[in-house]
């Protein structure tokens, strides 16, 4: 078995030991378990440390020892205290901290306000400048009370596809913001499956009664929550100005850049109308590869588009 | 050879004990061996233990002796630069900090780490209601940047630009960085996905931050005005079909729409500095909308679809 790096080891055990110290005696698998490392790997790098010291504390400096599958920790000398937290930690925890303050719910004083405040002041940093905005539509709140509650409800939605908004029920499972849009998880009672709806195209909603179907064993991937739905797929040549598409949507794949800094990218396609507005708004900065039939989608829209200014 | 987790450690372990500076030759001799004896290849195996240890967090001190040891170097580990301060959270404020990363940023290796050093632990499943945030590599320099006022540089649309960074900032699923940018002597915004370098912090000055009630409001609202492609903000007028008015209206605010038509469709008016993004907003619609002015710009928009037509 490949062997972990040693900086790895080392830094896994600095984290362990304080938490050991703290504990005095733990079960092998607890420990390990908790720390997401294997039992041989964790009991053979708390035997090394054991056995480290230094004259005259030499196998004294740390004094652990396994037994039966219990660990015992001694007298503890050195590495008691955790780690700081590496810049990338504490940007992790505060940005987290901060978005999840911006949900609807959040109590400003509550114990997250409390433990983001803790950790900035133990940074010792002046930490004003970090912050998330995130506005919430008034219907994510309807929507999120909907989960609580397990109650099914009736929304006037605006599909892509079709010209008026239509009235369909759905029984929602998780509301969640992506890359600036606010999306709802739902069991649709139209088409008996589980949708993902954009929720500023909900124009209007109400409760109907209670939900039926239970939540789903797994909730959708971040950014990718249609990447293996049988969507049709389209492969694009996009030039350097569209760069912002494939950093925009999920994609499949994305080549490496031509000279010329154009990339070839594999991407879902949820309707044509999407996808032509997709090629209007790139211009001569695309063109499709494949499939065949959608070659002339940006033609016709481009055609529809300029009727509309002949008549202005 | 002995593992070097073993080494590190007891580096680490002497290094943290020694109450004054040790050479790198008493160094070698405490640790009994493990060095190579040899100058060269000894202080190679060294340096590169100093790295390791670096690379987790630790960093060995050092000074230059004078007297009779003149221009010796002397090592030593000061606890109080690598420990974690105590921070006193509670333990329900720990499952605080857990529950959000959860619902932020679900199975980030980085915040489970984070969570262990605070004496928690990572997993969890969000509540109801989750926000995804977007991870980019540069955001941890930038934040310590804005947190310690050190201006920064990075290549940002093919040039270099020196700023001093006010703030991060996340809006509509992007990181802006806001501040003085030095190179245009005014307040610029940046998207931190569109930074073409590494950032590089000058950590030899620090800038004063200006009063400003808040940085919130620093960044528009209206992402037509986001980007320095223009001075000062135009007009535009756009005709919205009816079937898209609530949409547009909900999107934009009632006190934008400028007239009712009795077919239901309104005519809007917005400001804008970035032509790309009005053009790209408009054409969203399809032929739901319609650019009527400045005229310049509706020309421009129909060369725009003459030429894939």
């Amino acid at each position: 078995m490949a062997q972990r790096p040693a900086t790895e080891r080392l830094r896994r055990l600095l984290i362990i030991l304080p938490w050991l110290m703290e504990q005095g005696e733990v079960p092998v698998e607890e420990a390990a378990r908790r720390f997401s490392i294997g039992v041989d790997d964790l009991i053979r790098d708390l035997e090394l440390v054991s056995m480290c010291g230094l004259p005259p504390y030499v196998d004294e400096m740390v004094d652990v020892f396994i037994d039966e599958g219990m660990i015992f920790v001694g007298v503890p000398r050195l590495f008691t205290r955790p780690l700081r937290l590496s810049e990338v930690e504490a940007f992790e925890l505060l940005a987290a901290g901060r978005a999840a303050m911006q949900l609807p719910g959040a109590d400003p004083d509550g114990a997250l306000a409390r433990g983001l405040r803790k950790i900035a002041v133990g940074l010792g940093e002046d930490d004003t400048g970090l912050l998330v905005v995130n506005p919430t539509p008034p219907v994510v709140q309807a929507l999120t009370e909907a989960v609580e509650n397990g109650h099914r409800v009736e929304v006037r939605y605006q599909s892509s596809t079709s010209a008026e908004p239509a009235l369909r029920q759905i029984e929602p499972f998780v509301v969640f913001s992506s890359q600036g849009n606010w999306y709802v998880h739902a069991h649709d009672v139209g088409s008996g499956g589980l949708r993902t709806f954009r929720v500023d195209r909900i124009e209007s909603l109400s409760v109907v009664g209670n939900a039926e179907n239970e939540p789903p064993s797994s909730m959708p991937e971040p950014g990718r929550w249609f990447a293996d739905a049988d969507i049709e797929r389209v492969t694009l040549r996009i030039g350097p100005r569209g760069k912002w598409v494939y950093e925009r949507y999920p994609v499949d794949e994305v080549s490496v850049a031509d000279a010329g800094g154009w990339v070839t990218v594999r991407l879902a396609v949820t309707s044509q109308q999407w996808l032509a507005r997709l090629l209007l708004r790139l211009g001569d900065s695309v063109e499709v590869v494949e499939p065949s039939t959608m070659k002339s989608v940006r033609a016709e829209a481009a055609a529809q588009v300029l009727r509309r200014y002949a008549d202005g | 050879m002995a593992d070097r987790v073993e080494r590190l450690t007891n580096l680490l372990a002497l290094l943290l004990e020694t109450r004054r500076p040790l050479t790198l030759h008493e160094i070698a001799s405490e640790l009994g061996g493990q060095y190579p004896d040899a100058g060269q290849a000894r202080r190679a195996a060294f340096e590169r233990d100093k790295a390791s240890l670096r690379e987790i967090g630790i960093d060995i001190s050092s000074e230059t002796f004078g007297g009779d040891r003149a221009g010796e170097m002397g090592y030593w580990i000061d606890r109080s630069e690598f420990e974690l301060p105590n921070l006193d959270l509670t333990d329900d404020e720990v499952r605080a900090l857990q529950l959000a990363l959860a619902a932020t940023r679900p199975d980030s290796a980085i915040g489970e780490e984070a969570l262990w050093k605070l004496g928690g632990v990572g997993g969890g499943v969000g509540g109801p209601i989750r926000m995804h945030l977007p991870e980019l590599p540069a955001l941890p320099v930038l934040r310590s940047a804005v947190a310690n006022r050190h201006p920064v540089s990075f290549t940002y649309a093919g040039a270099t630009r020196h700023v001093d960074p006010w703030g991060l900032l996340l809006r509509d699923g992007f990181w802006y960085v806001i501040g003085f940018d030095h190179d245009r002597s005014d307040r610029r915004t940046f998207r931190v996905d569109r930074c073409e370098s590494e950032i590089s912090i000058d950590a030899s000055v620090e800038f004063e931050r200006p009063d400003e009630t808040s940085l919130e409001g620093a960044l528009p609202a209206n992402p037509l005005l986001l980007g320095d492609e223009v001075e000062g903000a135009q007009t535009a007028l756009i005709h919205i079909a009816s079937r898209r008015a609530w949409l547009v209206e909900r999107e934009v605010g009632a006190d934008r729409v400028q007239d009712r038509r009795h077919d239901g469709s309104i005519i809007i008016s917005i400001p804008f500095t970035n032509e790309d993004a009005l053009r790209s907003w408009v054409l969203g619609f399809l032929d739901d909308a319609e650019l009527l002015e400045p005229r310049e710009v509706r020309e421009r928009l129909v060369n725009w679809l003459e030429s894939v037509r």
